[in-house]
């Protein structure tokens, strides 16, 4: 078992930046891990809360992020406008995995959230990466199932495509 | 006593029968927009028939599109921009009952789409082909009434009339 995961460690090491180690099957892994939790009609409050806890951790951790989310209200979490935006990026991080299967869709999508987040001056690979280790802090609280490797290997695509575009 | 019980009673009804997207309304519409909007590959395809209903109403409208491919809808680029536009929708619809987040949501979407010079029959063309994809997605279980009223609901806030 451990031969294999060191065999499948260098492979990640190995394959070429474009191809970031997350296979098909771990695709296939992360997208069903994340729809068991949205059968409920009330997944919108669970997908507002993890969604606020996610951007009020980031922001504690990295106080610069409060000025950039002050347009949204961050200063009044629990209001209409902050509400509405944690949805929103709760929102975009299910579109991502959702087109997981389909690569090219999911690169034009992913494209598409890079050039957004460019457009906001401040905005830093830094607080991906944040985003990136608080995710991976919070899911396991939150998923009965959940594979760390699948989840890392795809996570780091989805994140550093996103952040692809910002200079600092 | 009678008497008063029995004019709230027709109040009440009144008053319940005016809203046509009430609160029970909107959670038996989330509930069956979760049900079809669905997952994967499958949500996919949901988002693509729904795209091509709209062209097929109003083929003006892949103008609109054309710097996400509009031309083809399988390209990836409108594959992503279509189930951008759907995300969109699914966040209003999931907000419809809390009334401050759906509310800035509303002026949030409204905001994106101000400048588009999008006629409102584009907009009917979408509420259209969603109430013609979503019961071949959901079979029997699915009340157009409440799809058509909660749809509107959404539609009207993005117009902003």
């Amino acid at each position: 078992m451990l031969r294999v995961l060191v065999l499948l460690a260098t492979a990640c090491l190995v394959a070429s930046d474009s191809q970031f180690c997350c296979s098909a099957e771990d695709r296939h892994i992360v997208e069903e891990q994340w729809d068991t939790l949205w059968h409920d009609t009330e997944s919108s409050k669970l997908k507002i809360s993890f969604g606020r806890l996610l951007l009020l951790k980031l922001a504690k951790e990295i106080p610069d992020v409060n000025e950039l989310f002050k347009e949204v209200d961050i200063a009044n979490p629990e209001g209409g406008k902050f509400s509405a935006h944690a949805m929103r990026i709760l929102n975009a991080l299910d579109m991502a995995i959702n087109l997981l299967e389909d690569p090219p869709a999911l690169d034009a999508a992913l494209d598409h959230l890079a050039d957004q987040h460019q457009k906001r001056p401040g905005v830093k690979k830094e607080h991906f990466k944040k985003i990136g280790e608080i995710l991976h802090t919070a899911l396991p609280h939150v998923l009965d199932d959940y594979n760390a490797m699948s989840w890392k290997s795809c996570f780091k695509g989805i994140l550093s495509k996103i952040a692809s575009k910002l200079n600092a | 006593m009678k008497f008063l019980i029995v004019v709230l009673v027709a109040l009440a009804s009144v008053a319940w029968a005016d809203e046509k997207c009430d609160i029970l309304t909107r959670l038996k519409f989330k509930s069956q927009w979760n049900r079809a909007y669905s997952h994967g590959h499958s949500r996919e395809d949901f988002a693509e028939a729904i795209w091509r209903a709209i062209f097929a109403q109003a083929p003006s409208a892949r103008d609109k599109f054309k710097r996400v491919h509009g031309e083809d809808t399988s390209h990836p680029a409108f594959k992503a921009h279509s189930l951008r536009v759907l995300a969109g929708f699914d966040i209003a619809i999931n907000l419809l009952d809390q009334t401050d987040a759906l509310k800035a949501e509303l002026d949030h979407l409204e905001e994106q789409h101000k400048g588009r010079n999008i006629p409102d029959n584009y907009f009917d063309a979408f509420e259209t082909a969603l109430l013609h994809v979503a019961p071949a997605q959901l079979g029997r279980c699915w009340d157009k009434e409440a799809w058509k009223e909660c749809t509107e609901l959404i539609i009207h806030g993005i117009e902003g009339h």
